[in-house]
């Protein structure tokens, strides 16, 4: 697909597959067009070229809401948390927006608080969140509607390096235990290696590498766009 | 415990509406009216909340909703052989048929959710100013309507022989149906998808909320409710256009957002707070004893006191005198390790 904002080319010619039980890692530097992607995928834009399929059906024209009733979640790069309400009633909100029932939206709110460390602030507003809690609850929600794909839009973002491993372990959860398909944009390289299955790397707009985590990690191309030329530079040295 | 902790968001509205009624009753009979239109502005600004509290968009146009109501309810229950006197061009079918109080109090609710269907279909895309405009709109169309279409109504004219069967108990058991009902919806799944809607459209999109589907069944019940409000006000005093037209909306706007906005609890609070300062600065201008000291206010004090207050509350206090939020048990705290004094007393 592609997609032109007046003129500039955002996306050239993209095309990414995200099969369900695997998780598959979305990176590039800034403006490569990953948020573009995933909002295309979500249905907040639309691509000027191309298609949507999810399970077969085109849903290009599909508005957003639709496609999260039909097993696509995602979560948000900057916070959208419904800020009055309390923390469990954001993820139990969102299982009744896929038409669950009240009692089951409950269970299920439980289940995830519990899974992603937020139990104990299960009835805090919202707005009272610390940042990483914050981003564990965009993930909670998500989950909270039982998709069957997932748009992680870096969920690590700005989450202390010492609860890192804690994320991993629910990716890998809703990958093996949901058997939903991840797709995981984030700019930690060490998250990204060691829970994809695969990598696909966007660089202005277009595809630069798909593959492997140990592929990518020995492309070189890969290091220059992503790290910038000085960090290529040293490993030539 | 999470049922009784939502028990008492009910609780303390219907508490205060019955206070407002039993205060109501011990007062002198001319004091009482005061009491009773209050008790109406209740019904009316709880449907307001419904609406604009929950979802968060602005509506201008819901006195409009009033205004039909009141319409269907006046039309129905004027006694036949009163009907040519006062609306001589009514159409055969509502000339011909008269229906009792509480049928014309439901039929009223019906028409008031009908108009707000066929309006919010269209309407309930936009958000913002754009849906403040659109509604205003709606409030103007159906005024003209309502003042020069006689044949659904007196017109020009005022609705006089109504039975006056909104007293001290109709007005607050309507009050109550009306806050009840507004509470099972906040409740609800509608509701709480709604109230998501309102913090974050994109995000409630993505959970798989559609945002316009949620508005239009608030704008429906809370056009129910309006409608609803409109009989009850119709059974209390002989209505024309004027009285259901831009100073209710102000006054009953202003109410919402004095109490807070998105709350029930403020919603009540602020009608009965707005009200009585109104009903009381309304009987000044006519000139009034207040504890020895006599109190003569020139015409039009009530709208600019009220006008200032909404314009203090807005900057001082932007949640209303609720801070938007409902009556809550104080939230138990897991205290494993830190038991409290009373526990180790």
């Amino acid at each position: 697909m592609s997609r032109s904002f007046e003129g500039v080319e955002a996306l050239r010619d993209v095309s990414l597959e995200l099969r369900r039980g695997e998780v598959v890692g979305l990176i590039g530097p800034n403006g490569a067009g990953k948020s573009t992607l995933v909002n295309i995928l979500s249905g907040f834009d639309r691509p000027t070229r191309g298609q949507v399929l999810l399970e077969g059906r085109d849903v290009t024209r599909w508005p957003a809401h639709r496609r999260g009733r039909h097993g696509l979640a995602r979560t948000f790069q900057h916070s959208h948390a419904f800020r009055a309400l309390s923390v469990r009633e954001n993820v139990e909100v969102a299982a009744l927006g896929v038409g669950v029932s009240p009692r089951e939206a409950a269970r299920r709110a439980d289940e995830l608080l519990e899974l992603l460390g937020l139990a104990d602030e299960a009835d805090l507003p919202a707005a009272a969140l610390a940042h990483g809690d914050e981003r564990r609850l965009g993930v909670a929600r998500a989950l909270a509607t039982d998709p069957r794909f997932v748009l992680l839009d870096e969920p690590a973002a700005g989450l202390p390096e010492a609860e890192v491993p804690e994320l991993a372990a629910a990716v890998r959860s809703v990958r093996d235990d949901h058997g939903a398909g991840v797709l995981l944009i984030d700019h930690n390289m060490a998250l990204i290696m060691e829970v994809c299955d695969r990598i696909h790397v966007l660089d202005q707009g277009e595809t630069l590498a798909e593959g492997a985590p140990e592929e990518i990690r020995g492309n070189l191309d890969v290091a220059a766009a992503y790290l910038g030329e000085s960090a290529v530079r040293e490993e030539e040295e | 415990m999470r049922r009784a902790a939502q028990l008492t968001e009910l609780a303390g509205p219907a508490a205060l509406v019955l206070g407002a009624a039993l205060v109501g009753m011990a007062v002198s009979s001319s004091t009482e009216t005061y009491f009773v239109d209050t008790l109406v502005k209740v019904s009316i600004v709880v449907a307001l909340y419904v609406f604009i509290g929950n979802s968060g968009v602005l509506s201008f146009g819901h006195v409009s909703f009033v205004a039909l109501g009141a319409w269907t309810a006046g039309v129905l229950s004027v006694p036949a052989s009163e009907k040519p006197a006062i609306m001589p061009n009514l159409a055969g079918f509502l000339r011909d048929t008269t229906v009792g109080n509480v049928p014309s109090l439901a039929l009223a609710a019906l028409a008031g959710s009908v108009l707000a269907l066929l309006v919010g279909l269209p309407l309930m895309r936009l958000s913002g100013l754009a849906a403040g405009i659109a509604t205003f709109a709606v409030l103007e169309i159906v005024h003209n309507v309502l003042r020069y279409y006689d044949k659904i109504g007196p017109g020009l004219n005022t609705f006089s022989s109504v039975p006056e069967t909104t007293g001290l108990w109709q007005a607050a058991i309507g009050a109550l149906i009306a806050v009840a009902l507004a509470f099972a919806y906040q409740r609800s799944r509608f509701g709480r998808q709604l109230r998501a809607a309102r913090e974050d459209p994109a995000a409630a999109s993505a959970a798989g909320i559609s945002v316009y589907r949620q508005r239009l069944v608030a704008f429906v019940l809370s056009g129910a409710l309006a409608g609803f409000a409109g009989g009850l006000y119709v059974h209390l005093l002989p209505l024309n256009t004027e009285a259901l037209y831009l100073d209710l909306t102000f006054v009953t706007l202003a109410m919402l957002v004095v109490g807070g906005s998105t709350s029930l609890l403020g919603a009540v609070v602020g009608a009965l707070a707005v009200s009585g300062l109104d009903s009381l600065l309304a009987a000044a201008e006519n000139g009034i004893d207040v504890f020895g000291a006599h109190l003569d206010l020139p015409a039009g004090t009530r709208v600019i006191v009220v006008g200032a207050l909404m314009a203090i509350v807005l900057i001082a206090r932007p949640g209303g005198l609720t801070g938007g939020r409902e009556l809550r048990l104080p939230p138990r705290r897991r205290r494993a390790e830190a038991p409290t004094a009373t526990e180790s007393a």
